[in-house]
């Protein structure tokens, strides 16, 4: 039939690639005949069924007919040549032996097992942490076009970074800057109460104002209502599910009627918001349409023609391929247009990307928000790192450790390995064999894994405070990374074994070789001095942690904060008529002392700080914190008054109190009504003045209070200036009572009697002061979770590495122990003998840790302006301990060996 | 003993052997059986088969025949074994039993 073939000479060539695979991988000794067949075949396929369908033909048949897919699988093939490694039979056989050897050693496997489970857990679980950080707002279609406008201030030297810019800003760039497609404007300016009035609860909500553009620029979907025309009107609001939820009970709520309390007009429902989902860096729960203030004289005036001011976030929509340096430049240039800074005023302006806004906004200040407005939550960068290094570590060490038991344990196999290879097994037979076997023991490992991730899940969640899920739902590139490092480990930790043991020879195996090689031994001692050096560097900083955190919470702060409630003033009446307010609140018998301030020490919220001067003194004015307090504040705080006297009554509204720091700074001594001068305080950015005409606020120094800790025990205590209660920098803004602790809870009842009855419309809204101070410290509380963590999981892995090379060292030196007995070593001093090299190890690991961990520990304490002395004993406990865990671990097998009968490992040479 | 079974595929591949007589390679059978018997079958399906009828003993085979054609290449051709022989006859013989067994008014509605 090869006439069959196109006289015309030759059709074109099949496929090449096909060609090379055929002769590539041709069943052996099918070589000529196959070539020359499908050459035919490819001929007549031409023929008849043209030229494509031809090759595809041609193509198919090769792939068939290529090793390992080709042959008869009724029985073996004909030729008795070597079988190849990966053909299906072979791999059944290594997935039969790999099952049979693992099953029979139970505490190897379980050991490797355990290691591998525990590293791929620890992968998993920072995985799913990590991807839900760095995914951070990424549910808007034009994510990497959005950029946030941040703006760069420096006032003879003082720099600022603010995320903010002005209402022009906004405006006129999308006119004059081509490559801007969009901007948005979003202003969060304050708390107020919200009403259903058909169901008058006041909830106390952060207001958003946010343009009509933002919902275009940004994807909130909207589950009620149309995105193009929810924020055009005056008078608009959209609000979200949950809210909806909290004011009306159902999300059927369009149309509807809402009050603000800041608002005179009632606002109408325009839209409801989806919830936002984790990871969102926004997380307004409302949104008023901007135009609503557009008819205010405030903002005819002042805002809609204003290029200086920083009142609102800005966002832009970048047309696609731009660059968002040029449109900085851009933008830099067009606002120095329009408004001119003061001499020695920097201004320039840049764009932070959407997707930069979580990690990288170390620095820039959130603007264009009320103080009372808490900041966008930010990511940090410093658990990204810890976490993707242990995530790395744990899984390196876990198939480290692997190699290490596998090796060791390979003397018991060399028998095995020598009697395959005599009978014919090749060397990528047996390579084959243990590949098979760690693969199979990774993929276990995964499931148990997946089992536990699930489980820890919830715990899990709630220390890195994130809703983090592991099932079928989950993003598909998470299961991708996690099958890909799980093969990438099972084959890298194969691959050593496998290597290593598939090259000896036969008959020296036979003979019963004693594998032993010093390199590899002194590589696997190195490897447990490293891994028991950074856990005994990780003991000594969670002990370091544990004493700090608990020198802070229970450090005296110069102030007692126990029993404290602080309650927040949230309307105009219950500011205005808190004289009253107060003498009621102190009549309830439970409640001891009543004080009206600013701020309060342990303050969540900005303080206010001002800059002061002695009067006609030449000296720089310093910069200070100020509190409004009023005459009870010095009692109710248990703060000790040093020199001159407390706050009488409103006359002493020109009065101050320093503390000491303040004090010295101004180079008073003794308090003697000398004048000081406050001409300036903080603002939105910066420092304005105190008064619209400049004239500084005047006060009479009249006493000083010892120090007392009013910030968090990180930084030093600042100078302080307590004004009266009535001052012109910050008006009163929380009640702080002292209480009995005896029936709290009826306290508070009646402390909220009180102030609904000044104003039925005051939310009541407390904290416990020692609360809030605690929170100060509560990532340090997290960090030191995250450190004994992350302490045992080192521990645990390595004692893994030392059990497997004390297993080794047993099993090599048993001859040698044997021949120590019958001389007549005790079995105490045998287990000494075998131990004694371990603890070296560990000695020496210790040694190492102990300059890297005091380093290290003392670099942290430096953080803090008040910490605990580094002693010796935390060093010597962290040594200890490790000595310890490591005696436990080798001692079994010391003791094991120690106790054979010598007659047993003699008698077989 | 048992007797080897030989599918239909098999039988089909035996007996375009034994048709092909000198001829009978593996290319040849399968463009034989894709024109005469109208009927798609793949050059591996045919290979395989080719072998695993030589492990039953059905076809012998022996390299010969390198033509140009084929870019010089050689070609295993097959003969047909006794046992191959036997087992077609077999085989022959079993179906026009049932044939006969067929009463003639039936094969006559048939058309047969």
């Amino acid at each position: 039939m090869g006439r069959l073939t196109d006289e015309n000479g030759r059709p074109a060539r099949p496929p090449r690639w096909a060609d090379w695979l055929l002769s590539r991988f041709c069943p052996a000794g099918l070589e000529d005949e196959l070539q020359g067949d499908l050459l035919e075949m490819y001929a007549y396929w031409v023929k008849t069924v043209g030229l494509p369908a031809a090759r595809w033909r041609y193509a198919l048949a090769v792939l068939r007919l290529i090793r390992p897919f080709s042959g008869s699988t009724s029985s073996q093939s004909r030729d008795d040549s070597q079988p190849f490694s990966l053909h299906p039979t072979m791999l059944r056989n290594y997935l039969k032996i790999a099952f049979r050897t693992l099953s029979r050693n139970k505490l190897y496997t379980a050991l490797n097992i355990g290691g591998l489970t525990f590293g791929v857990t620890c992968f998993l679980l920072i995985g799913l942490y990590l991807f839900d950080e760095l995914t951070f707002d990424q549910q808007h279609r034009n994510a990497n076009r959005i950029y946030r406008v941040v703006e760069y201030k420096s006032v003879k030297g003082e720099a600022t970074t603010v995320a903010a810019g002005s209402y022009k800003l906004a405006a006129e760039s999308r006119k004059t800057i081509a490559e801007i497609e969009n901007t948005t404007r979003l202003a969060r300016i304050g708390r107020a109460n919200l009403i259903n009035p058909e169901n008058p609860v006041n909830f106390q909500e952060t207001v958003t104002n946010a343009d009509e553009n933002f919902l275009h620029i940004f994807d909130f979907p909207l589950v009620l209502g149309d995105k193009h025309t929810a924020l055009k009107e005056p008078n608009s609001i959209a609000i979200t599910e949950e809210l909806a939820m909290r004011l009306f009970g159902t999300i059927q709520v369009l149309g509807k009627t809402l009050r603000f309390s800041h608002m005179d007009a009632p606002l109408k429902v325009t839209g409801v918001l989806k919830n936002h989902p984790p990871n969102s860096s926004f997380d307004f729960n409302l949104l008023v349409s901007e135009a609503s203030y557009r008819n205010t004289d405030y903002y005819r005036q002042t805002v809609s023609s204003d290029w200086a001011s920083t009142d609102f976030s800005v966002y832009f929509l970048l047309k696609p391929n731009t660059s968002s340096e040029t449109v900085s430049a851009k933008l830099t240039k067009l606002v120095l247009a329009n408004f001119k800074p003061e001499p020695g005023t920097m201004l320039s302006f840049s764009l932070q990307a959407l997707k930069d806004i979580h990690l990288h906004s170390e620095g820039i200040i959130d603007g264009a928000r009320n103080s009372n407005v808490e900041a966008i939550a930010q990511g940090s960068p410093f658990y990204l790192r810890i976490f993707s290094f242990i995530a790395l570590f744990v899984l390196c060490i876990a198939g480290i450790n692997y190699m290490n038991l596998a090796t060791a344990r390979s003397s018991n196999r060399l028998k095995e390995i020598g009697v395959r290879k005599s009978i014919g097994a090749e060397r990528s037979n047996l390579a084959y064999q243990f590949l098979v076997e760690a693969l199979l023991m990774t993929t276990f490992s995964l499931l148990v894994a997946l089992v536990l991730v699930n489980v820890m899940l919830p715990f899990f969640n709630q220390f890195v405070k994130k809703q983090l899920t592991l099932g079928f739902s989950t993003d598909y590139r998470i299961w991708l990374m996690t099958l890909a490092a799980t093969l990438l480990i099972g084959v890298l930790s194969g691959s050593y074994p496998a290597l290593l043991l598939s090259g000896f020879k036969p008959a020296l195996l036979l003979k019963g070789m004693q594998f032993n090689q010093r390199g590899s031994l002194s590589v696997r001692k190195a490897l447990v001095v490293f891994q028991f050096t950074i856990s005994t560097v990780l003991i000594i900083g969670t002990i370091v942690l544990y004493w700090q955190v608990r020198f802070l919470n229970t450090a005296n702060l110069g102030f007692n904060k126990d029993l404290l409630v602080v309650i927040d003033v949230n309307t105009g009446t219950a500011r205005d008529r808190f004289e009253t307010i107060k003498a009621d609140m102190a009549k309830i018998p439970s409640v001891k002392n009543v004080s009206v301030t600013s701020r309060v020490p342990g303050e969540w919220k900005t303080y206010r700080t001002v800059k002061i001067n002695t009067q006609g003194k030449a000296h720089e004015p310093q910069i200070a914190y100020l509190i409004g307090a009023d005459k009870d504040f010095l009692k109710t705080f248990e703060i000790k008054l040093l020199a001159g006297r407390n706050f009488v009554n409103p006359t002493d509204s020109t009065s101050v109190l320093l503390n000491e720091t303040a004090a010295r700074r101004l180079h008073i001594t003794e308090p003697s009504d000398q004048l000081v001068e406050i001409p300036a305080m903080s603002g939105g950015s910066g420092f304005q003045p105190v008064s619209p005409d400049n004239t500084p606020f005047k006060a009479r120094v009249i006493g000083i209070v010892k120090d007392f800790h009013f910030q968090s025990l990180k930084t030093r205590v600042e100078p302080l200036v307590l004004a009266y209660n009535q001052n012109p920098i910050h008006v009163i803004d929380y009640y702080t009572a002292r209480i009995d602790a005896q029936g709290i809870s009826q306290t508070l009842e009646k402390l909220k009697a009180v102030l609904l009855e000044a104003d039925p419309n005051e939310p009541f809204e407390y904290h416990f002061l020692d609360q809030q101070l605690a929170l100060f410290y509560q990532e340090d509380a997290r960090r030191q979770t995250l450190l004994i963590g992350v302490a045992l999981a080192t521990i645990f892995i390595a004692c893994l590495g030392l059990f497997g090379l004390a297993t080794y060292s047993a099993e090599q030196r048993i001859k040698e122990v044997g021949v120590r007995k019958v001389l007549g070593a005790s079995p105490v001093n045998l287990a000494a003998l075998l131990s004694g090299d371990f603890l070296k190890l560990v000695l020496m690991a210790n040694g190492i840790a102990f300059p890297i961990a005091w380093w290290a520990a003392d670099q942290w304490l430096q953080g803090y302006a008040y910490h605990i002395a580094l002693e010796w004993w935390m060093f010597a406990l962290a040594g200890l301990l490790a000595l310890l865990i490591a005696l436990l671990t080798v001692s079994y097998q010391a003791i094991k060996a120690a106790l054979v009968n010598p007659v047993k490992s003699l008698r077989s040479d | 003993m048992k007797r080897a079974f030989l599918g239909e595929l098999e039988e089909v591949v035996l007996l375009t052997v034994a048709a092909l007589q000198e001829a009978a390679y593996c290319a040849a059978i399968t463009q034989t059986i894709d024109q005469q018997m109208n009927r798609s079958i793949s050059f591996p399906t045919v290979h395989t088969t080719l072998q695993r009828l030589e492990e039953k003993g059905f076809v012998a085979s022996q390299m010969g025949g390198a033509t140009t054609d084929r870019g010089g290449r050689q070609k295993r051709l097959f003969t047909v074994t006794v046992a191959g022989q036997r087992a077609l006859i077999e085989s022959r013989q079993v179906r026009s039993q049932l044939w006969e067994q067929i009463p003639t008014p039936v094969l006559q509605l048939w058309g047969a």
